[in-house]
């Protein structure tokens, strides 16, 4: 268990467990609630984990902005940085989307309870 | 030259976003005239490259590139990214009429395929996840584009389970990036050769894999296949069922050869979700009655088919399960397009009320009935080589081999069910002919016979396997076949056109969406215990 261990040495700003247990919270949301816009926060808290994990790793205590400039002789990898903005915009891409579709489904089936809008049979529009 | 690569996802996004914006009445030739060039960018790169594929690789915007976006191709991702130009020229051959009018489908068609061909192209693990995540995105809208109630369910359905898995794909790239600081494919797989296989190592390949088993529909987790498939208008749900499930096989292989040097990559566990997956599949499509339901359960059958056969390290099989990918895409297109007609003129998709198509519409008919035959696995069409070849390679090994023949039964029964709706006498008139549809479902046909009977110079090819040592033709190959069928027709006649309860409890099983997640869940614990612990 030792390389498991050894790659949660980073995480100053939070403990690396910590967003693990974000994301669960997130797959508990997902897999408890009936509500389709409950479903669509907990995707959210999900990749907020994901993402809190990824910024996590790649910090460390000391570690400056990567930002060049003089004086700077430590600085945290960038590249997770670069990765997780365009995590976030696909992100809050999907929670557009899915928000609208939330409101199609609303107008159509008059509920946002994924056991009334599934079990419907067929929908006059 | 060597940009061509970028070229091809350049091209397609950039005609969208024209065809969007200037919404002018003949923008649909300008998509094919896009569609032209990137036939001919395609095949010029395949035949600069195809002696020497390592020079293909490029790295973008002059970054170090065990870290940059890069592009790569070999022979396999040159043979899919042939196969999906064909699907979409036929696509939108077949949507012709629509192209004129509905530009939006038109722009999501066509930024789908730059999506596309960039998953089959790049070479770095994050940039196949925003790929994959783009592709999610717009297959969603694509299956939302009817505008009804049960399109926008689906759509939703279909999100809400995907993007979580992605984000699980997201968190195995983050491990290997700490673990080996690199993003880059190619490096990652020099540097997986020799090391230990640790603990870490084994995290981050389940936690890929079990995000790209839910984009292959594979078994706890296919529930959303058969709903967004079974709702989205036709030419849709052949492009989905073809090609963009076909994405997520694509990386299960990929990711195969990725950590092929840590020596647990091909295991046997997913040659039993393989199987697990066509049983279920096949199950859940005898019950049907939905036309399209049917066949979207059968895209999921025929998915855990194609996983037997990749899931193995033998050579011969492996490719055989490849092999089975593209005859899937040609006759799953095939049936999906022909099903769309019938049900375009019959306006129902009740199997049991629809009879007499074979006088209706015989050109549909006879060319339905070739993608039937395909997809049972009958001499000289496509889906016997593959089929045969897969059985082949397991003919010592009791199990595997009569789980892919208990298959076979079940999707010969379903097609015997299905075929029904060609028998009967003529109940309505065809007055609207659709000349460019049929000859969309005629290139399909022609791929399937082709396939069947001139595979060997196409493997030999792409490739480099003739599979000419297999006599694929052989008698007791022929005869199997006919066996096969004869057991279908008495298991249809006496059970399935029956109706019996068993059959109605499986139609009447949904699968919840707590449910669809917990079982994802419960995925990710069986590999973690399947990889981790034993």
């Amino acid at each position: 268990m030792d390389d498991i261990y050894g790659i949660f040495k980073g995480g100053t700003l939070m403990n690396p467990i910590l967003t693990f247990l974000v994301v669960l919270i997130g797959f508990y949301g997902l897999s408890s609630s009936d509500n389709i816009i409950k479903s669509v926060f907990s995707v959210t808290i999900i990749e907020s984990g994901v993402i809190l994990l990824f910024l996590n790793l790649g910090n460390f205590e000391g570690g400056a902005i990567p930002i060049l400039s003089e004086g700077v002789t430590s600085i945290v990898d960038p590249l997770p940085q670069a990765l997780m903005i365009t995590t976030i915009v696909i992100g809050s891409t999907v929670t557009a989307l899915s928000l609208m579709l939330c409101i199609k489904v609303f107008h159509h089936y008059g509920s946002v309870e994924w056991k009334e809008v599934l079990s419907r049979e067929d929908v006059k529009s | 030259m060597i940009n061509i690569s970028v070229l091809l996802i350049f091209i397609p996004v950039v005609v969208s976003i024209l065809i969007y914006l200037f919404k002018w009445k003949h923008m649909n030739l300008i998509a094919f005239a896009s569609q032209l060039l990137i036939t001919i960018l395609a095949v010029i790169y395949y035949n600069e490259f195809s002696a020497n594929f390592e020079m293909t690789h490029i790295v973008l915007g002059g970054w170090d590139e065990r870290i940059g976006i890069s592009l790569a191709n070999d022979n396999l991702s040159m043979s899919f990214i042939f196969l999906s130009i064909f699907s979409w020229w036929m696509v939108m051959l077949y949507t012709f009429k629509w192209g004129k009018t509905e530009h939006t489908f038109l722009f999501f068609l066509m930024f789908l395929q730059g999506v596309f061909l960039g998953l089959l192209q790049s070479n770095d693990l994050f940039n196949l996840f925003v790929f994959l995540e783009l592709a999610t995105i717009i297959v969603a809208i694509l299956i939302a584009y009817k505008k009804k109630g049960e399109s926008f369910r689906s759509a939703i359905y279909y999100l809400m389970l995907n993007v979580p898995a992605m984000l699980i794909f997201l968190t195995g790239i983050i491990f290997v990036y700490y673990t080996y600081g690199s993003i880059n494919i190619f490096a990652l797989t020099e540097e997986f050769r020799d090391v230990d296989d640790t603990i870490i190592l084994r995290f981050s390949y389940v936690l890929m894999m079990a995000g790209i088993s839910v984009k292959a529909a594979l078994f706890p987790v296919f529930s959303w296949l058969p709903k967004a498939h079974g709702v989205a208008q036709s030419p849709i749900s052949a492009l989905l069922s073809g090609l963009i499930v076909k994405g997520g096989v694509y990386l299960f292989f990929r990711m195969n050869f990725l950590y092929e040097g840590a020596g647990f990559a091909y295991s046997d566990f997913f040659f039993f979700i393989g199987a697990m997956t066509a049983l279920v599949g096949v199950m859940f499509a005898l019950s049907q009655k939905d036309m399209k339901q049917i066949l979207a359960f059968h895209t999921v059958s025929q998915v855990g088919i194609i996983m037997m056969g990749v899931s193995s390290a033998d050579e011969e099989i492996f490719f055989g399960g490849i092999l089975h990918t593209f005859n899937h895409a040609l006759f799953k297109s095939l049936l999906f397009l022909g099903a769309g007609i019938i049900i375009s003129v019959y306006r129902t998709k009740k199997v049991s009320e629809i009879r007499g198509v074979m006088k209706t519409m015989p050109v549909v008919s006879v060319l339905m009935i070739v993608g039937m035959l395909s997809i049972t696995g009958a001499p000289f069409f496509n889906g016997f080589i593959s089929k045969s070849i897969i059985m082949y390679g397991f003919a010592d090994q009791g199990v595997r081999y009569w789980a892919l023949y208990i298959v076979n039964i079940g999707t010969a029964t379903s097609f015997v069910k299905m075929s029904q709706i060609f028998f009967g006498p003529k109940t309505l008139s065809y007055p609207l002919k659709n000349k460019a549809q049929n000859i969309t479902l005629m290139f399909f046909a022609l791929g399937c016979v082709m396939l069947g009977n001139f595979y060997i110079p196409f493997t030999e090819g792409f490739f480099g396997i003739p599979f000419d040592d297999i006599t694929v033709a052989s008698l007791s190959n022929i005869f199997d076949y006919f066996l096969t069928l004869s057991i279908a027709f008495v298991f249809y006649k006496f059970v399935i056109a029956k109706d019996y309860l068993p059959v109605r409890t499986v139609r009447n099983t949904q699968i919840s969406f707590e449910n669809g997640n917990l079982l994802f869940l419960i995925y990710i614990v069986a590999m973690l215990m399947y990889f981790i612990i034993i």
